[in-house]
């Protein structure tokens, strides 16, 4: 019986995901290639057909991985996460100094991004850590252990300094512990958390860059002794409570101490953040604000960005007929731009079939997570989705403004090696849970 | 086991998720609907109108000065660079006019065409091709611009070395970024067409000369046809003008008393470690770096054998042969190793293990106490210090407590350690054990022991400062480049105290001396100007009738002279040279000339006339 469901299901393979899988690589492929095209029709980069080699390749990946047992990889998750965090920490030492930044890993013209492979490696880890402590999964300790782990990557990649790519590790952490029974309160502590400290840390520089009048309370995070008093009567507010929780046992008291260690944490962590990041990096987040501040300079990705999608109209300019892009007004067209482009050739019609590929991928994920045998495999699924999800909000976002450029790719669409085999390695692993779900 | 999917998957969790996602794609898909559907009319037109490009506007670099800040070392001068915009140029013919434009500037054509394709980015990005021509020169192409289309220029200030190859060990010189330095200085702030220090003060200050650039953008259409005549121009940002501790006349005095021989030059103030002349010989004129030729002038100079670009007195460290013999007599006063009346009878020989080490004086000097033992220069006595008296941990020890064996953290690149030779370092670097020959050699400064010029100014300079090491440096100011007014300023730092005692101290610089007044210095030191103290060396290298001339020496000799006003000179002239013993003889007339205020034709003039006339000049 179980022999003849294992024969069987070799021919039951997610037929969803590998169509979409293709169409979304060709379309690729075809925006690659038009990336390197100038507008007086010369072919100026051969981008295209790296980034076919790399599909083909992906392919082959994706499918060795859908056949292999999932639990296999279960056993495997610690020493792969391991390997990963080793190659992290020798990446900024020996790895190659492209454009500032140590983010690349290679022996003579082959190179790879460790970060990117980090990603799956993390979803393995962080899957089997929740699936193992399911019972306790609601615990603080289990919240703050989790939580560790995944700063472990994301402080070795901001080290590179690629503070891109070193985002996308949040969001896998929270997803997986979301579905691995977390607390909800825990998950939005640590959102809001991180929410605030991007706020503090670029309120300042909105008020001194943006704002046409002086914004009140923003000394209180620039200067040393404004922040000292409101942090003292912070933590005053916080010591109250908690004599009020112990005395009185009302939960009202521990909602208190909640809400107020927040801007407590998070007020000197801004502060720290505004002297370590980098003017370039500044000026990213100030543009996103207003990108006109700046149009010839920083701003300008984003608006040459906004005209190309806006110009492309509901049916497009056509397949290489694009003028923004032919003109070479975009920077990095064929990674972090390559939806612009498409955009702007295939217009509303294109944008939304891409949409379309991309919600069968998240639905089918979903579907599969609640086909799934185990706890393992529930979370490596949804770990996958977040990094699809996260990738494509804030790519997508980018090309009409609705989020700060960071040079993150769009996972399949955008050229570059490791981005799309770390993709398929993930598809791979839902395909896995799929293939093998009425195994035990 | 079964477990049931409810336990597996919380469906209010899903649904939560489905939720956003749904949520997401509605919102970004309105988005799109909203600019590419309703509102894409306003951003076709914007797509025809908001071709603009840009071209920088280069910010003045910072000027650099010496010491009396009057007339500039470094300075800017106008000058154009020529550029090409790839989408301008016909079709087919871009190698054609590059090379037609090159040879209208008497440029070769290859390193042109190289430098075009190593650099060009976007089609619309203006590429330059040819730096540094001057305005004469330009006119040839702007009379003839019709032939060369996609060809244009803009002003780029070029940099000038007034005093040419005086100063350029010191200050450096600078070229366009390489590829490879703007992929690691990338997030500092450099573009592609950045001009980069190179050398020297230029490069290690180059975050404080170069400013920042400006940009003038104008609008084009999409056919790249220019819009109108308005501009916008981001001004630049001067960069700060930098003033050193060298001393312009003071250094072209000394360059004069080396002459044309391999060797170097360091003066500096024990009181404060500001370097007032740091001279190298042979040396290059950045000037001729620039302009038609400048690639196959620094080719030529990289192939001398003479190695123009060294920059000895910090870069080249050889033995320091009879100097060393400070450090040892240093050692043995601060360890009372030896008592000061004592003598040794010095017969020119020195039998150790299988081996007799002789004297450079063949048949001895007789009986010496340490006084004269430094005075004379004796090797036998210092045999027997550094054999019987003194251990070879205390000989090291005192290496490096008076600066050997360690960079000195002068402002300046590529400064080398030299070496303090050990029993662990010959184990691990020679394979072999130390032997008591190597105590030997090491005591009279011979051997593996290595050390720099500006290590034995730091060394001298220490016993003159009462046992305190400064920092040697060379940026003193800061200057704001409109007004002039000092935005910092260097403060001297100590670095070391080498802990002797004040008698240890008074004593050997008496010693030092008495190397001028009765000792082998004598002879040469022939200025009545100043009374000065210090010491010669003579390094064998290994080859007959060839030595390096050492002299370490300071002046005014004498307790009651401020230490203020004191100053230390080395010369080492290196053994290429013909044997002259001429490092003390240069010395002479640098000490001289600095002490009377003097240029070098006066100084020699003068010493002629002397009461002890210049008898080897």
């Amino acid at each position: 019986m179980i022999k003849e469901i294992q024969s069987r299901s070799i021919f039951e393979i997610d037929l969803y995901i590998v169509a979409v899988t293709i169409a979304l690589l060709v379309t690729s492929v075809l925006f690659v290639f038009s990336s390197g095209v100038t507008a007086t029709g010369q072919i100026v980069s051969n981008e295209y057909v790296r980034q076919i080699v790399w599909g083909a390749t992906g392919l082959v990946l994706m499918l060795t991985v859908t056949f292999v047992h999932y639990r296999l990889f279960y056993r495997l998750a610690p020493m792969v996460f391991g390997v990963m965090i080793l190659f992290l920490i020798i990446t900024p030492v020996l790895g190659r100094s492209v454009y500032g930044a140590r983010r690349w890993l290679g022996i003579a013209q082959f190179g790879a991004q460790p970060s990117e492979f980090a990603k799956v490696a993390l979803i393995l880890f962080l899957a089997r850590f929740y699936s193992d402590r399911w019972k306790q999964a609601g615990s603080l300790k289990t919240f703050i252990a989790g939580l560790s782990v995944t700063m472990v990557p994301i402080l070795l990649v901001l080290a590179q300094p690629d503070l891109g790519t070193a985002m996308v590790y949040f969001p896998i952490f929270l997803m997986i512990a979301f579905f691995g029974g977390a607390r909800p309160s825990h998950l939005a502590y640590i959102s809001l958390f991180v929410v605030t400290l991007v706020f503090f840390t670029a309120l300042p520089f909105w008020a001194e860059h943006l704002s046409r009048r002086a914004v009140p309370f923003v000394g209180v995070l620039t200067e040393q002794f404004a922040m000292q008093l409101l942090l003292a009567g912070l933590g005053a507010a916080i010591v109250m409570a908690g004599l009020g929780l112990f005395f009185t046992r009302r939960p009202l008291f521990g909602w208190l101490i909640y809400g107020f260690s927040i801007p407590t944490l998070s007020i000197p962590m801004a502060y720290a953040a505004r002297l370590v990041l980098r003017d370039y990096q500044i000026m990213r987040l100030v543009v996103f604000l207003n990108p006109y501040v700046d149009p010839q300079g920083a701003g300008w990705n984003i608006i040459q960005s906004i005209t190309a999608v806006g110009s492309g109209g509901p049916f497009g300019k056509g397949f290489l007929q694009g003028t923004q892009s032919h003109y070479q007004y975009l920077p990095a067209q064929s990674t972090d731009f390559i939806f612009s482009i498409l955009a702007e050739e295939w217009g509303f019609v294109g944008v939304l079939f891409v949409f379309l590929l991309f919600g069968i991928l998240f639905a089918r994920s979903l579907y599969i997570m609640m086909l799934a045998r185990d706890r393992f495999a529930v979370l490596v699924v949804s770990g996958v989705v977040a990094m699809f999800l996260f990738h494509f909000l804030v790519n997508v976002g980018m090309t009409i403004g609705m989020m700060p450029i960071t040079g993150l790719p769009l996972l399949l669409l955008s050229f570059g090696g490791s981005s799309i085999w770390t993709a398929m390695i993930g598809l791979g692993l839902v395909m896995s849970v799929y293939q093998h779900r009425y195994q035990y | 086991m079964s477990v049931s999917k409810e336990q597996l998957v919380d469906g209010r969790r899903l649904y939560a998720i489905a939720s956003v996602l749904v949520l997401l794609l509605v919102v970004y898909g309105w988005r799109f609907f909203q600019m590419q559907v309703v509102e894409g009319y306003i951003y076709q037109d914007r797509a025809q109108e908001t071709a603009q490009r840009s071209e920088p506007v280069f910010a003045q670099r910072g000027q650099i000065f010496d010491r009396n800040y009057d007339a500039p070392l470094a300075s800017n001068r106008n000058s154009f660079t020529i550029t090409v915009v790839p989408a301008d140029l016909p079709r087919g013919a871009h190698e054609e006019i590059i090379t037609r434009v090159a040879l209208l500037f008497d440029r070769e054509p290859g390193p042109v065409l190289d430098r075009y394709r190593s650099t060009a980015r976007g089609r619309y990005q203006p590429v330059e091709i040819i730096s540094n021509v001057s305005v004469e020169n330009l006119t040839l192409l702007a009379e003839n611009i019709r032939e060369f289309p996609g060809v244009s220029w803009y002003s780029k200030p070029e940099r000038v070395y007034p005093f040419g190859e005086v100063t350029s060990n010191v200050v450096g010189y600078v070229g366009d970024i390489t590829t490879q330095e703007l992929q690691i200085l990338f997030n500092e702030g450099y573009t592609a067409t950045a001009i980069l220090g190179k050398n020297g003060i230029e490069q290690r200050y180059d975050q404080l000369l170069r400013g920042s650039d400006g940009r003038r953008f104008r609008l084009f259409d999409a056919q790249g046809r220019r819009i109108g005549e308005d501009e916008r121009i981001i001004p630049p940002t001067q960069g700060s003008n930098l003033v050193l501790t060298i001393d312009r006349s003071l250094q072209e005095l000394a360059q004069e008393a080396l002459g044309p021989r391999i060797g170097s030059v360091v003066v500096m103030k024990p009181h404060s470690g500001e370097v007032l002349a740091l001279v190298t010989y042979p040396r290059f004129d950045p000037n001729r770096f620039i302009g038609p030729g400048g690639n196959r002038e620094v080719q030529r100079l990289s192939r001398d054998v003479r190695s123009p670009f060294l920059n000895r007195p910090v870069q080249s460290a050889a033995a320091p042969a009879s100097t060393f013999k400070i450090v040892m007599s240093t050692a043995v006063l601060e360890e009372n190793a030896f008592p000061l009346d004592e003598e040794i009878d010095c017969t020119g020989q020195f039998p150790f293990g299988n081996r007799v080490f002789n004297d450079w004086l063949e048949f001895g000097h007789g009986p010496v106490n340490l006084a004269q033992a430094l005075a004379q220069s004796c090797n036998i006595f210092y045999y027997t210090m550094g054999t019987s008296r003194l251990s070879l941990d205390q000989i090291i020890d005192y290496s490096y407590r008076l600066g050997l064996g360690s960079t000195t953290g002068i402002d300046i690149s590529g400064e080398v350690a030299g070496l303090v030779p050990s029993p662990a370092w010959k184990e691990q670097n020679r394979n072999s054990r130390w032997v008591g020959g190597d105590t030997v050699n090491l005591s009279i400064g011979q051997g593996y022991l290595q050390v720099t010029p500006l290590q034995m100014a730091v060394m001298m300079s220490t016993l003159v400062n009462d046992g305190i090491a400064k920092r040697p440096y060379i940026l003193s100011e800061v200057r704001n480049p409109i007004t002039g007014n000092i935005e910092s300023r260097v403060q001297p730092e100590m670095v070391r105290d080498a802990e002797l005692r004040p008698e240890t101290l008074r004593n050997i610089r008496s010693h030092m001396r008495e190397v001028i007044t009765d000792g082998t210095a004598e002879v040469v030191i022939t200025t009545r100007a100043v009374e000065s103290a210090g010491k010669t060396g003579t390094g064998q290298v290994g080859i007959q009738e060839r030595y390096h001339s050492w002299f370490v020496a300071y002046a005014p000799h004498g307790e009651d002279v401020p230490v203020e006003e004191k100053v230390v000179v080395v010369v080492m002239v290196d053994a290429a040279n013909e044997w002259e013993w001429w490092a003390p003889k240069a010395a002479n007339i640098i000490l001289h000339g600095y002490f009377q205020g003097l240029d070098f034709e006066n100084t020699v003039m003068e010493l002629r006339r002397g009461p002890r006339p210049l008898w080897y000049m």
